[in-house]
């Protein structure tokens, strides 16, 4: 009986696929639903360097080869596989010696140095197979010294121009340094661009820093210092490095701030007669609203990008969950119903995802979720992951990662929304809390 | 008094006599298995037992392997932390309601990897060396033969009708009343009426039961199977011949039709003298597999990776022309239509899909050329939905 079902099968399939199609009306019409996902080959020649600008010239192209390649949406082909070079910036491209070493995009450029003393830096991003421009041109002037800046905003438009959403190069991440032994280690703040470089710090090591937090303009800094040997708020100016203490209520013990997508409200968690709040305040005028009143704790709080929600964590049903509620409080609505606890929820610049730390099964994770809990997804797991803070475009989270034993230390960690391209970011010494910042 | 002594002298000689006489009667015992049985110490059974068993398998061969308390030496020992051995606590320090007087961060504990774990003893089975050989089967064994499956048989008619009327001819429509077909004769004053040739339906007198039709023939299986021949070619330039109008001829009293017709045509500029133009290819269309060729060709070259999840959302459209050699015209690519997002999303999305055109139809796609006609000009739909981030 088998046997003859599976002759009959085969038969027919046979048949069908021998058979001609039904006549064809109109031009042949095919439907793709499969693709690859893989990195997309692209080409970073050296850029023309024009006058004294030779060896900022490679330093560009090398910066905008390896931000592009780190997204892991791209791979940069070496200049060793390059047929043609490009000697100067308006000359046509070969684009068939391009096609042949696979190369799907390619950036030229030319770098020179004005009478001002100002670097100069024109650019180019071309399609090679369709034989056309992605955009048109553009020039960037500025001093040599910010020339890491202005390949951070090349590569921001180059991959704007291929992908359709913005960059997250040209950003700075404001973290804790820890530096010294696990059981004496100093912490202070301090401010690097995304890629690790450039690291700056803001405050010294004699108190204890946490959780700092950047101003949706990317100007000042919220962070916790316990200076006073209470936890307090304190808001930082980015250039003059200037602070003043936010909260300044006896008694009780503030911590965990952020922003508002205006920049005037601040979030942030109070502890007032052994109870943990979630209150609001204008920043100018220093009047704080209560925005929760139940006798857990309730702390981590997050605007939504329209500032309409909050989400935070809460203890309420006997383990940490999260929960949404109104910018103005009110009845929140658990979201999270997984196994495990859950914490330091953080809501997408983009407003579908919520990022979070998960502890389950004595693993701890990163992951997303649906704003309304829906389509959860683990990102990372590891002995020790927390802290999630999200790239600017809202495709990138960084997050602390803490190795095991006496000996471990926290690292930088990135990894792309799909839960692809996890990798360390660079930083001197120990580096936890990160928090990004907007495009500068 | 005698007849008394009688029948008690019979009744006690019938009592001895059935005493003496009764097994006789009983039953037949019902027979049963005798087995000798030879009663043996139990030094003996081990000293029959140990005979039977192979001669490489020596009594006591498995021991008891001896448990080493330690762990192996080049295992390094787990480090015993400062700390209480505890998980991290979910809570960060940053969001964390803390204490009062915040204590200098706590070493964080090392657990161990593993805790050594001795090797367990290896059971007390008597496992023999000698790997079990299966017996071949039998060279004459019955095998399983797919029987041939056989043409139904049509069923036969089960009208039951009192007389046996003949099958109708084959062309002869069924009917309840039987008519005579009837068709206009010539010589005829008046015309009839045409009608088609009735029959009634074939009936037999009897039930005839599956089990009483005739064996059925069984048919031969097909020795070979046959090619189907291959399409004829045509010219596939060749426009196709237009049928000729299906307009009633004019009557010849009636020479006001191609007056309105010239009229008409001279109206529409001779639209109505021309044969249509049509779009349709006029070459065979491809069979399935040729189309699936050709969009497995193009997906291997369908790059989503680098497309942000808004271009995600996009289905497009684009249109492109073919040379005879099955490259696209790369200049001919165009986005003809594009739902689910953004203007901005959809050109990302439609430049994407023209890179995958153009990437896998460098050298040319895997089509006929004799359908040429029908593979001219195509039009793909790029869906991602399948390869959104999910």
């Amino acid at each position: 009986m088998m046997y003859r079902l599976v002759t009959l099968l085969a038969l027919i399939m046979a048949t069908l696929s021998g058979m001609p199609a039904k006549a064809q009306d109109g031009p042949l019409r095919i439907e793709i639903t499969e693709g690859v996902i893989e990195p997309m080959p692209f080409a970073v020649p050296e850029f023309v360097a024009g006058g004294a600008g030779g060896q900022v010239a490679a330093d560009i192209s090398n910066l905008i080869a390896a931000d592009l390649a780190g997204t892991g949406l791209f791979r940069a082909i070496p200049s060793n596989a390059f047929i043609s070079r490009v000697t100067s910036f308006s000359s046509p491209i070969q684009f068939a010696d391009w096609k042949a070493v696979n190369a799907q995009a390619l950036v030229t450029g030319a770098v020179d140095v004005d009478s001002a003393g100002k670097l100069v830096v024109r650019f180019r991003v071309w399609d090679v197979f369709a034989g056309q421009e992605l955009g048109s041109g553009q020039q960037l002037v500025g001093t040599t010294d910010g020339w890491r800046r202005i390949a951070h905003k090349i590569a921001d438009q180059v991959y704007s121009r291929i992908t359709g959403e913005g960059g997250y190069f040209d950003s700075r991440v404001v973290f804790v340094s820890e530096t010294g032994p696990k059981d004496k280690r100093a912490k202070r703040l301090a401010i690097m661009d995304y890629d690790g470089a450039n690291v700056t710090y803001l405050t010294d090591s004699a108190s204890l820093v946490l959780a700092p937090r950047f101003s949706p303009t990317g100007d000042r800094i919220l962070y916790t210092s316990y200076e006073t040997g209470f936890p307090r708020i304190y808001v930082l100016d980015v250039q003059s490095v200037s602070r003043r203490v936010l909260e300044t209520q006896d008694g009780a013990m503030s911590f965990a701030p952020r922003f508002g997508p205006n920049g005037r409200n601040v979030v942030y968690s109070l502890t007032k007669g052994g109870n943990t709040d979630i209150y609001s305040m204008d920043i100018n005028s220093g009047v704080s609203q209560r925005l929760t009143s139940a006798p857990s704790i309730e702390t981590a709080p997050s605007y939504s990008p329209d500032g309409s929600q909050i989400v935070f964590q809460s203890d309420r049903t006997g383990t940490s969950q999260l929960y949404v509620m109104g910018a103005n409080g009110g009845e929140a609505r658990r979201i999270s119903n997984g196994e495990g606890l859950y914490g330091t929820p953080v809501w997408s610049p983009r407003g579908d995802l919520i990022a979070f730390t998960k502890q389950s099964k004595r693993r701890f994770h990163i992951g997303v979720m649906r704003t309304d809990g829906s389509e959860e997804r683990l990102l990372t797991a590891s002995f020790l992951d927390e802290g999630p803070t999200w790239s600017p475009n809202g495709r990138v989270i960084m997050f602390t990662r803490e190795t095991q034993g006496a000996t471990g230390q926290a690292n930088l960690y990135s990894v792309d929304i799909t839960g692809r391209n996890l990798r360390r970011v660079p930083t001197a010494g120990g580096a936890s809390d990160p928090a990004w910042s907007p495009l500068q | 008094m005698n007849t008394g002594n009688i029948i008690s002298g019979i009744g006690h000689v019938a009592l001895i006599g059935w005493a003496l006489a009764g097994p006789l009667f009983r039953p037949t015992p019902k027979p049963f298995e005798v087995t000798q049985v030879t009663a043996v110490s139990e030094e003996e059974y081990a000293a029959i037992m140990n005979a039977q068993r192979p001669n490489d398998a020596p009594t006591q061969e498995v021991q008891q392997p001896e448990i080493q308390p330690t762990v192996q030496p080049d295992i390094a020992a787990p480090v015993v932390p400062d700390a209480p051995q505890e998980s991290p606590a979910l809570d960060s320090q940053a969001d964390t309601a803390p204490q009062q007087q915040p204590a200098p961060e706590t070493a964080q504990p090392a657990a161990p990897d593993a805790t050594p774990v001795p090797v367990a003893p290896a059971p007390e089975t008597q496992a023999q060396d000698t790997t079990p050989v299966l017996e071949p089967p039998a060279q004459d064994m019955a095998a399983l033969i797919p029987q041939t499956s056989l043409r139904p048989k049509q069923r036969p008619v089960q009208r039951i009708a009192p007389e046996q009327v003949a099958p109708p001819e084959p062309d002869t429509a069924v009917d309840d009343v039987v008519r005579q077909e009837a068709a206009p004769a010539e010589s005829a004053d008046t015309p009839v009426e045409e009608q088609e040739a009735t029959a009634p339906e074939e009936a037999a007198t009897e039930i005839v039961t599956e089990a009483e039709e005739a064996a059925p023939v069984t048919p031969s299986p097909p020795t070979k199977s046959v090619r189907p021949k291959t399409r004829p070619t045509r010219t596939a330039a060749a426009p196709e011949t237009q049928a000729a109008p299906s307009t009633p001829e004019p009557d010849a009293d009636t020479g006001t039709a191609s007056g309105i017709e010239d009229a008409l045509a001279a109206a529409l500029g001779g639209a109505t003298s021309e044969p249509a133009q049509t779009s349709a290819p006029s070459g065979p269309p491809l069979t399935g597999g040729e189309k699936d060729a050709l969009r497995l060709a193009v997906q291997s070259c369908w790059n989503t990776g680098s497309l942000s999840s808004d271009a995600l959302k996009v289905t497009v459209t684009v249109a492109f022309d073919m040379a005879e050699n099955a490259k696209p015209k790369t200049e001919t690519i165009r986005l003809i239509d594009s739902a689910g997002g953004t203007s901005g999303a959809a050109q990302q999305a439609y430049e994407a899909a023209r890179r995958a055109i153009i990437r896998c139809g460098a050298r040319g796609f895997n089509l006929p050329v004799e359908k040429y006609a029908s593979w001219k000009t195509v039009e793909m739909v790029f869906n991602p939905e399948r390869m959104r981030i999910k």
